[in-house]
């Protein structure tokens, strides 16, 4: 009797044990290490949200359909703290432990550079929705995708809208915060800058933990600028405008290369948010749309419905990242659990990929860089962001000269 | 000579603001020996509940003060009176350990609480600035400048005037012979405690009028905090107005005349030649053990 039983107890936990294994096997275990803590705590929110909203949409259609089965999707993060080593120790455990059959990017050049490097060693696609600092492009790698531009490029709306401006701004200041994504920006501006015909009479950059900024804008009032480029954080750009309006100082026009498009900035600013520009690579109002998400419009309501604020352009580049995978691998055909010989399919595959999405269209470059997507500047207008730049795709004038303080 | 003058008052002014939030770091040092790690946490309290009152119920930044010193007053008291006090007397890297671990325990549990969002009090007035001659002041700066004085002068009568305040400074210069004298030690350290919370909480509150605030801001106020105590003397209440006056204005001037990035290392460059030459402080009135 107990011979039967010990055989039972031992056959029923191998049936356990197999059917766990085919059940893991039904669906894609995709993970991604993103900060969730530390500086930059809230941007890689913005990021797990857009996952978390794609996934979400992706089963409830029943999941990743290939060769008419479908697959849901399962996300698993970890949170690198805003540190880049632990991005990449976490994105190797991810690799190694988890045994996840796809990864996605974090957020912040300086993570996503080093997870992205553990990525590329053991041949894991990696696409990104909020790393675009040039040297992640510059390191031959074949595994790292980005579906926004480079970090110098990114600004370039927020310089060329000086064309379009009456009287046209003849000289600036660049500051920007010392970190991989935000020096660059600084350099972006410095170089289109030179292509506008806008002499830059300062350029700094200063520590991302610098407390007071008062002093340094001080020297920037003095010289008296007509724009105020600023390579930015969200947190960033909210000091700058403390900074600006404590110590009144009110240039033309005032730029950040990330910060006011994430809603916070409005919420905590609000009225002293009005006028400020910023780069952007999406705007609402953008017509482009997929089978996923729908249009530019529709991806921008339903978000709002689900998460009650309205998607800042990472979150959208972020989503359309995770859908140019997914397209990828239903195009392919690739099942779980994914296999070397598959991701090396799907890397192979993503530089062929020339997809269009409620984003914009996804374009793969030979360094990873999305080639296809034009920049975008926003405006906080009566506190919303309205796309001023390009020109074609405005939806509404810039204003311009930044009202003063005194007189708002 | 303009920006020269507007420099140097925004460095005091900044030094204002530093003091304002290192008076409780002295106190508590200065009575018990300890470096408090997380007393960037207790700024950080004192800023969110200012935030939360409010955001929630609109109430004037100024006048939700009270209640940062209630709360931070109470919190300090108890987390002196019942984990603090069990290692107050072992040695101060056991203090240290217990501090950072209250640190941790703080900032990730308001992390978990009130998420990793940036927030900021942002009033009618906020910014609001006086044009005196060219020179700008900024209202809500002035004014924890003018709370820095009072909080300085304040816990000066308190130490010598009163009664508690005598039975304060009996411990802090021999806590045995305070002890024999019937002053219960352990009481006095929890009221210190709470007193140098609730200082540090008036500063929270009023930092989150003009700064940017978060769960996780704390750590860089404590270094600040220490450095200017270091500057002005540990343990030596005034000294925290010196030191921080010390530290806005070179910050400030190498921020205006030199770079950003070389006020921060100017910093560090302060506290090490000052450890080294002059180590009881500027005015030389600091615990030099």
């Amino acid at each position: 009797m107990k011979k039967i039983f010990l055989t039972c107890m031992v056959l029923g936990i191998a049936l356990a044990l197999t059917s766990g294994i085919t059940s893991a096997q039904q669906k894609f275990r995709i993970g991604y290490a993103v900060p969730l803590t530390g500086t930059f705590g809230r941007d890689g929110s913005l990021v797990r949200d857009a996952y978390a909203y794609w996934a979400e949409l992706v089963n409830s259609k029943g999941g990743i359909e290939v060769k008419g089965k479908k697959y849901p999707v399962e996300l698993s993060f970890i949170d690198d703290k805003s540190i880049a080593a632990e991005n990449a120790k976490l994105t190797e455990k991810l690799i190694t432990d988890d045994k996840v059959d796809l990864i996605l990017g974090g957020f912040g050049s300086d993570s996503v550079f080093a997870g992205s490097a553990v990525a590329e060693k053991y041949k894991y696609p990696m696409i990104c929705g909020s790393a675009s600092s040039n040297k992640l492009f510059e390191r031959g790698f074949k595994y790292y995708f980005s579906t926004i531009g480079k970090a110098t490029e990114e600004v370039r709306g927020c310089v060329e809208i000086s064309q379009m401006l009456s009287p046209k701004p003849k000289t600036g200041v660049i500051i920007g915060s010392d970190i991989l994504f935000t020096a660059l920006a600084a350099e972006g501006y410095k170089k289109y800058a030179a292509q506008n015909g806008i002499e830059i009479l300062h350029f700094e950059l200063f520590p991302i933990t610098l407390q007071d900024y008062n002093s340094m804008l001080l020297k920037v009032k003095q010289m008296n600028p007509d724009v105020l480029f600023v390579g930015s954080h969200l947190m960033v750009a909210m000091k700058t405008m403390k900074a600006l309006k404590e110590i009144d100082f009110t240039p033309k026009m005032v730029t950040f290369s990330y910060g006011p498009t994430v809603p916070d900035f409005v919420k905590s600013l609000g009225k002293d948010a009005e006028y400020v520009v910023a780069a952007s690579e999406w705007a609402p109002n953008l017509p482009y749309k997929d089978p996923l998400f729908g249009t530019a419009r529709q991806f921008n309501d339903d978000y709002f419905k689900k998460y009650g604020r309205y998607p800042d352009y990472v979150e959208a580049a972020s989503a359309a990242g995770a859908y140019a995978m997914q397209i990828a691998i239903e195009k392919l055909g690739i099942t779980p659990p994914v296999k070397e010989a598959d991701r090396v399919r799907l890397m192979e595959e993503l530089y062929k990929q020339n997809l269009t999405t409620f984003y914009g269209v996804v374009k793969f470059g030979p360094d990873g860089a999305n080639e296809a997507h034009p920049p975008v500047a926003v405006q906080i207008q009566n506190g919303k962001l309205r796309n001023v730049f390009p020109r074609d795709a405005a939806e509404a004038t810039p204003w311009y000269p930044m009202k003063p303080w005194k007189e708002r | 000579m303009l920006l020269f003058l507007q420099s140097l008052l925004n460095g005091i002014l900044l030094g204002g603001i530093y003091a304002a939030y290192s008076a409780g770091f002295s106190l508590i040092f200065g009575v018990m020996g300890v470096i408090n790690i997380f007393h960037g946490e207790m700024v950080m309290l004192g800023a969110f509940i200012t935030y939360w009152i409010f955001t929630l119920f609109h109430v004037d930044p100024f006048l939700t003060i009270p209640f940062s010193i209630i709360a931070l007053f109470v919190f300090g008291y108890l987390v002196q009176r019942f984990v603090i006090n069990r290692v107050v007397e072992a040695p101060p890297m056991i203090s240290y350990i217990l501090t950072f671990g209250i640190h941790l325990i703080i900032a990730y549990t308001a992390l978990w609480v009130w998420t990793a969002d940036f927030r900021t009090v942002t009033t009618s007035y906020s910014g609001f600035n006086a044009n005196v001659g060219g020179i700008i002041i900024p209202y809500a700066r002035l004014a924890t400048f003018g709370l820095a004085l009072v909080v300085v002068a304040g816990l000066y009568v308190l130490l010598y005037k009163s009664e508690v305040g005598r039975a304060i400074q009996a411990t802090a210069q021999d806590k045995e012979v305070a002890r024999l004298m019937g002053v219960n030690i352990r009481r006095i350290y929890a009221i210190t405690f709470g007193i140098g919370a609730a200082i540090t909480g008036i500063a929270g509150s009023l930092i989150s009028t003009y700064f940017i605030i978060f769960p996780q801001m704390g750590l860089p106020y404590t270094i600040i905090a220490f450095c200017v105590v270091v500057l002005g003397g540990m343990g030596y209440i005034p000294g925290a107005l010196w030191g921080g006056l010390i530290l806005g204005v070179v910050q400030s001037l190498t921020a205006t005349y030199l770079n950003s990035g070389i006020s921060g290392a100017f910093t560090f460059i302060l506290l090490f030649v000052m450890l080294i030459v002059r180590p009881s402080g500027i005015v030389g009135k600091g615990i030099v053990e």
